[in-house]
């Protein structure tokens, strides 16, 4: 289990700003092990700062971080797979070559970093360019490749900074595919993202930060369970002014006129809906992460 | 293998495999060869003389560095001929003339006539024993060799320092630069990544020199010119590599240091600057030094780390040191590479993640 508790972080500030910039300000969740958690939150929010953090590659002024119990240290986070925001790879280096140099360096030896890189080069679509250089590839395999780094030796932790951006759907599923089933395999897995779609799609649990301080965190259920969904109400042939005075806006297309409403009395509704037209659709929608995440960063 | 190992292979077979290094290492080795032969090409008088009805004078016994081909004529006219056209130096005809073109060179007048001499003296049954050089001064007999030693040597040392130093930084800033430190800092300390790339690009700077000593030696003793060689070559030899290792870590240590405050390729060249200027200085002082190799100067650089790490092995090959000098300028400047690693090191991992603009070196040192 992966703790982060109470980090707090400001950024010297430079001759024209002397106070500095507070990028955490009290950032605490739990990625429990089998989990995947999607860290959301506006730019300049604070997740790539913190996911640094927990890679110890900035440190924080206040908070801990702790996994399994202890505070993480320097032979822990050996074993964890990192994807930082900003790609890092040596340009000149050949694709199959480099993901095996970087599991040496994680600790994998000879024929198992061989075997790795090769399996992930598969997975990942890069076959036909496991030979080339990376500067001769394109962005979003240059991003495969670097997801390939991240994965190959087979961390006990993932934490990947927008590991989605610029990825192909084929790309985003072959991912998906590869990280839920690390996670089957008891690996807590970290990534932020801004397509809110596929973190719901992916995410057990979501943390939502907005100025360096967690607004929401919780289960997908959890955080619906918070906010009340939409009722929505489809009427054909209504009687023009069917709706008036209840909360909520109509919207007209062609001869059918769409409610949506949020905490009305849906029983009110529906018997106004019926006598005004011929009712098409009656249902109370649940929120989507996109609305949970306007209505907690607003 | 651990982390520092892996670094360190990774930076050598990626160097050995680049083009620049393999041209690289071809051009200084061909430079090196060609060097060796130089003096035998441009050096030692060679005379081609005319015999008309005249006995070959034994002039190499007079002159064993000078080289002599006789050609022998007809006739007096046909010897004229080939002396006006240039073909011979000089013609001797009857073993009583001699015809030139105008002066005869002074080495060569003086070198026939002491010769005919001494064979008509021979004939007559005087012998005179040669005269005994005897030299009350310094051994000077292998002057010319060492000054010409070093001189190569200071060059190689110079050109390789250089050459290692900025692959050190260039290594350095693409790392920070791309962020790939950001990985390989959550596997491997900052210390062994300095060390690691220190390390590996150091192995390919002692490739780089060893195949230079090595085809010099052997270019040398095939031309013949290691002949003229002092005694002691092997230490020499051995010196220079003990010599180029410290003075690299040194100034290797102290540019990854310096690239580490930048983040981007451009800078790189700028943020060296104070450090390319020392080696410079001590290139030019080491440069001096062969000329003046048992000066005050020569002997006290030659214990003043980093210049030591030029000057001293340029002492050594342009005078003979003793070898308790040579220990204690090693001593020091294990020594002064020590607290710059330690220092280097500090520098490096505090500056190494921190991206954008340049940092100050002060910054640095201040942070907690
Ligand atoms: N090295 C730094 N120096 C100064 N300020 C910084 C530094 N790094 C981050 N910040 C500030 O910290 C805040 C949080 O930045 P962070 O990069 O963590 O945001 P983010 O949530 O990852 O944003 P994005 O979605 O754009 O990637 C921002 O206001 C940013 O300006
Ligand atoms: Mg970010």
């Amino acid at each position: 289990m992966l703790e982060i508790s109470d980090l707090r972080k400001r950024f010297a500030g430079g001759p024209e700003a002397p106070e500095g910039k507070v990028a955490l300000d009290g950032i605490s969740f739990t990625v429990r092990p089998g989990e995947m958690y999607g860290f959301v939150g506006a730019n300049g929010a604070g997740k790539t700062t913190t996911m640094r953090i927990v890679m110890g590659v900035l440190q924080a002024d206040s908070g801990e971080v702790r996994w399994q119990g202890r505070p993480l240290g320097y032979d822990d986070r050996k074993r964890f797979g990192y994807m930082p925001e900003e790609r890092g790879l040596y340009q000149k280096m050949k694709v199959a070559e480099q993901i095996e140099y970087f599991g040496r360096l994680q600790g994998l030896g000879t024929g198992e970093a061989k075997k790795a890189a090769a399996d992930l080069i598969e997975r990942l679509g890069l076959g036909e360019r496991r030979n080339d250089a990376v500067q001769a590839l394109s962005l979003g395999n240059q991003q495969r490749v670097q997801l390939a780094v991240a994965l190959v030796h087979d961390p006990a932790v993932l934490v990947l900074d927008e590991p989605f951006s610029g990825l192909d759907p084929i790309a985003v599923d072959a991912l998906a595919a590869v990280l839920q089933e690390r996670c089957r395999g008891g690996v807590p897995v970290i990534f932020s993202s801004h397509q809110l779609e596929l973190v719901e799609r992916l995410c057990d649990s979501v943390g939502i930060v907005s100025a360096g301080r967690m607004v929401a965190t919780g289960t997908v259920s959890e955080l619906r369970a918070a906010e009340s969904g939409t009722l929505r109400v489809v009427v054909r042939d209504a009687t023009p002014g069917w709706a008036d005075g209840l909360p909520g806006t109509v919207t007209i297309e062609g001869d059918r006129h769409i409610l949506a409403t949020t905490g009305a009395d849906d029983q009110e509704i529906l018997r106004r809906a019926m006598k005004a037209g011929h009712v098409e659709y009656f249902g109370a929608e649940q929120p989507s992460l996109t609305e949970i995440f306007k209505e907690a960063v607003a | 293998m651990n982390g520092l190992m892996l670094i360190a292979r990774r930076e050598i077979v990626t160097q050995l495999r680049t083009k620049a290094f393999v041209i690289g290492l071809l051009v200084t080795v061909l430079l090196v060869a060609a060097v060796s032969y130089a003096p035998k090409i441009m050096g030692g008088d060679s005379y081609t003389l005319g015999t008309v009805n005249s006995q070959q004078l034994p002039l190499e016994r007079a002159a064993p560095d000078a080289e002599f081909e006789w050609r022998t004529f007809p006739d007096e006219e046909a010897a004229k001929q080939a002396v006006l056209a240039g073909d011979v130096d000089a013609a001797l005809v009857d073993n009583a003339r001699v015809l030139t073109d105008g002066e005869i060179d002074s080495q060569l007048g003086v070198l026939l006539q002491s010769v005919h001499r001494e064979v008509k003296l021979g004939e007559a049954g005087v012998n005179i024993p040669p005269l005994q050089i005897q030299s009350v001064g310094a051994d000077a007999r292998y002057e010319g060799a060492r000054a010409g030693i070093a001189v190569v040597l200071v060059l190689v040392l110079f050109m390789l320092i250089i050459g290692q130093i900025t692959m050190v930084a260039m290594g350095v800033v693409e790392e920070k630069g791309s962020r790939i430190v950001e990985i390989l800092l959550s596997s491997v300390r900052p210390w062994q990544l300095l060390a690691g790339k220190i390390f590996g690009l150091g192995v390919v700077g002692l490739i780089n020199m060893t195949a230079i000593l090595v085809v010099g030696l052997i270019a040398t003793s095939v031309s013949g010119l290691s002949a003229d060689f002092p005694p002691g070559m092997t230490g020499l030899v051995v010196g220079v590599l003990v010599w180029f290792v410290l003075g690299y870590v040194f100034f290797a240590t102290l540019s990854a240091a310096l690239a580490s405050l930048v983040s981007r390729q451009e800078e790189v060249s700028t943020v060296l600057t104070p450090l390319t200027m020392t080696i410079m200085v001590t290139y030019f002082v080491s440069f001096y030094v062969v000329n003046n190799a048992t000066g005050l100067l020569a002997t006290v650089l030659s214990y003043v780390p980093p210049f030591s790490s030029m000057v001293m092995p340029v002492r050594m090959a342009a005078t003979e040191v003793p070898l308790w000098q040579v220990g204690l300028s090693m001593v020091a400047m294990v020594v002064a590479a020590s607290a710059v690693l330690a220092l280097g090191a500090k520098v490096y991992s505090r500056a190494v993640l921190r991206t954008g603009a340049r940092l100050k070196l002060t910054d640095v040192l201040r942070a907690k």
